[in-house]
């Protein structure tokens, strides 16, 4: 962490020093790393599908603007509206704009990661839209007024009491810390949500461009819910999660819910193609669509285009040793963990650049991702295009580093040097490096260097015995 | 690219790709050019990739799997279905019950009306096509599934005209009627399944198991949202 801003730092260190989150975020995300395993071994053609899943992806986003043409069309044909958001503020105003023209005041919202991108919350209290989040980590997020730390168990940091203070709280029920007594009260409180809102705002998993179809998975029927009782339905779906064709939905299903929960399919998978036709018993009256760009056409021309090959299963966050170890709040994004390193200063910029060097690099991101995406490898390409910016101390000694390796004589010195001031604190490590190296060697096992150099030693002794 | 979303918030009509679409996709397009087409779409059958093969004893294969995920699973035939569904219905003190046949299920109406009869015999009524409210009060509802799969003992559940949306989600309790016949081994079948529908649906459910979640603690809990109790009768017809 040597060269990380001071701040990033201090709320590195803050995170690491929260006893109780990291607890209970290593215990939640070990148990999570293991149903993984579990459920992927179990599935005889893992490897294939994984292989299949991210051709199907990297073959989408070398053709996006043609399947998004086909999107659009196929899902115009079947009725449903679709709009246009360059950026967050733009989705935000089409869909208070879609509220207000309506007059819908209740809005009832199902877990989605666009939708915290955009801050569309905000944006609608700010209209004076009542929206209530309905699944049941972010219905405690939102009535705690805290933020979510994980893309798929947005409470993993908090603990019953906690969630038990919370409801007692804010919903006036009387206190208690179990489990199935919190979901109860849950789900009576946002049953009578749902009886009376107006219009329903969801994410989407995965876009059909052949049919117009949107995809959407839940485990506990909020998502289903939310398309079934409003009379409006308005899904925020980034640009990148076109697929072809029906037939290549089971291939990413297969994948999806093994890799966040474990479980070979999720409860409730919807497809959803238009709003109801007429004859439909029940179900929205309208459903708009709003495409949102919001920095991925930069990424797509750019040079981790990669990143939007994401399915936001969560598996490397789980995986991830350093967001194990911090949690989700300390990425100070709403995307937390390894993909969230690469997602947040793509989309946010200068002041999240830092993000990408949070990593040991240790690999295990791209080994459970489902589709493949060597993470690691786009870490290091972002970290070496941020390297202009980084701190002058450190370009200095990569300059100095690569002057050294230059030459022979330049290398025999830096070993000399290397020899003097790397001493040895009695331990046989270097321990004690110079000014901002001692970062550097006071977290990592540096052996303190030989007293002679494996030349010296060739020369003088080995060499004879040839 | 027009980003004046006013514009495209006020056109919803729905039958025309509003021009903000159009001119996103086309700059999209220029920018993107420098991409190279390279990979080709898989398009290998998936035959190879399956995770239950047609031959397997594929009720047996579903029944085990309907257990794993958390459904209480009956064998039942023609002769005792009835009863079976009496039982369940007993088992949650059931006052409302909702039937909501189809014809392309196990749940055909003629099988619908033969159950409401049995209900009314032992003075259970029976609602059809409840109002909104009415949903809410449903204690159990039964139904047919369009088509099950052995793998991941997912249902296939078509809303429309007949079944309402609300019908597998909203009351507590669910009955899914499922005959051995349409059992598929493979996700993958399903899709094939639905991809030769031709049109689809406004709405189509994928159902594995009861409504569920573990955002407190990891704990399991069922029934948050849809039903917590799912029923699979698997019928030898």
């Amino acid at each position: 962490m040597g060269w990380l801003s001071g701040k990033l730092r201090l709320r590195l260190a803050e995170a690491t020093r929260n006893t109780p989150v990291v607890e209970a975020v290593h215990r939640v995300t070990w148990r999570k790393v293991d149903a993984r395993r579990v459920s992927m071994d179990k599935l005889r053609h893992a490897e294939n599908l994984r292989t299949r899943a991210e051709r199907i992806r990297r073959h989408v986003l070398e053709r996006l603007p043609d399947y998004l043409e086909q999107f659009v069309t196929q899902a115009t044909a079947g009725g449903a509206c679709v709009h246009f958001a360059p950026d967050a503020t733009a989705a935000d105003r089409i869909i208070c704009e879609i509220a207000r023209s309506r007059g819908l005041r209740l809005a009832v919202k199902s877990k989605s990661m666009t939708t915290e991108e955009v801050r569309l919350n905000d944006a609608l209290a700010a209209a004076d839209v009542r929206v209530v989040e309905t699944d049941l980590g972010e219905f405690i997020v939102q009535i705690d007024h805290d933020r979510p730390s994980h893309i798929i168990s947005p409470i993993i940091h908090k603990d019953r009491r906690q969630i038990a203070g919370a409801m007692a709280r804010e919903l006036g029920c009387a206190y208690t810390e179990d489990p199935e007594e919190l979901t109860s009260i849950a789900r009576r409180h946002l049953r009578d949500i749902f009886r009376r809102c107006d219009l329903g705002i969801t994410g989407v998993n995965f876009a059909v461009a052949e049919t117009g179809t949107l995809c959407l998975l839940t485990n506990e029927g909020n998502g289903r819910m939310t398309v079934t009782r409003p009379r409006v339905h308005v899904a925020l779906l980034g640009i990148e999660k076109i697929i072809p064709r029906l037939t290549d939905l089971p291939v990413f299903l297969k994948l999806l819910a093994r890799s966040s929960t474990g479980q070979a399919m999720g409860a409730y998978t919807t497809l959803i193609t238009g709003p109801k036709r007429s004859a439909d018993r029940d179900g929205p009256e309208e459903l708009h669509i709003v495409l949102l760009d919001n920095g991925r056409s930069d990424i797509l021309a750019g040079p981790v285009p990669e990143v939007l090959h994401c399915v936001r299963c969560g598996a490397c966050l789980n995986a991830c040793p350093v967001y194990r170890n911090i949690g989700g709040h300390a990425y100070n994004s709403v995307y937390p963990g390894p993909i969230g390193s690469l997602l947040t200063p793509l989309l946010w910029g200068p002041s999240h650049e830092e993000l990408p060097r949070v990593s040991s690099l240790c690999g295990a991101c791209r080994l459970a991702c489902p589709v493949k995406i060597d993470i690691p490898e786009l870490l290091v390409r972002l970290r070496s295009l941020a390297t202009d910016r980084q701190p002058r101390i450190k370009r200095w000694l990569l300059r100095g580093w690569a002057w050294g390796m230059n030459r022979a004589w330049r290398y025999r010195l830096g070993q000399r040097l290397m020899r003097r001031t790397l001493s040895d604190d009695g331990s046989g490590w270097a321990t004690r490096g110079l000014g901002p190296l001692r970062d550097w060697t006071g977290q990592r096992d540096l052996p303190r260097p030989g007293a002679r150099s494996f030349r010296q030693l060739w020369q003088e002794d080995l060499g004879d015995e040839r | 690219m027009s980003g004046d979303p006013r514009s495209s918030a006020e056109s919803v009509t729905g039958d025309r790709v509003p021009t903000a679409v159009r001119g996103f996709v086309h700059a999209l397009r220029s920018r993107t050019a420098h991409i190279q087409q390279q990979t080709a779409l898989p398009d290998e059958p998936t035959s190879a990739l399956r995770e239950v093969n047609p031959d397997a004893i594929l009720a047996a294969r579903f029944a085990s799997e309907v257990a794993a995920v958390g459904c209480d699973v009956r064998r039942v035939t023609m002769e005792n279905w009835l009863l079976s569904i009496e039982e369940i219905l007993r088992g949650h003190a059931a006052r409302s019950v909702l039937i909501e046949p189809g014809p392309e299920t196990a749940l055909t109406p003629k099988r619908a009306a033969s159950l409401r009869q049995a209900l009314a015999a032992k003075g259970l009524a029976t609602m059809e096509d409840p109002s909104d409210d009415d949903m809410f009060a449903v204690d159990v509802s039964v139904t047919g599934v369009v088509t099950a799969v052995a793998e991941t003992a997912t249902m296939v559940c078509v809303s429309g005209s007949r079944t309402a949306r609300g019908a597998t989600l909203i009351p507590p309790a669910h009955i899914a009627l499922v005959a051995r016949s349409q059992i598929v081994p493979d996700l993958f079948d399903t899709f094939e399944q639905i991809s030769a529908w031709g049109q689809m649906p406004a709405n189509v459910n994928l159902i594995t198991g009861p409504s569920k979640t573990a955002d407190i603690e990891g704990v399991l809990v069922t029934g948050i949202h849809g039903p917590g109790s799912v029923h699979v009768l698997l019928l030898d017809e």
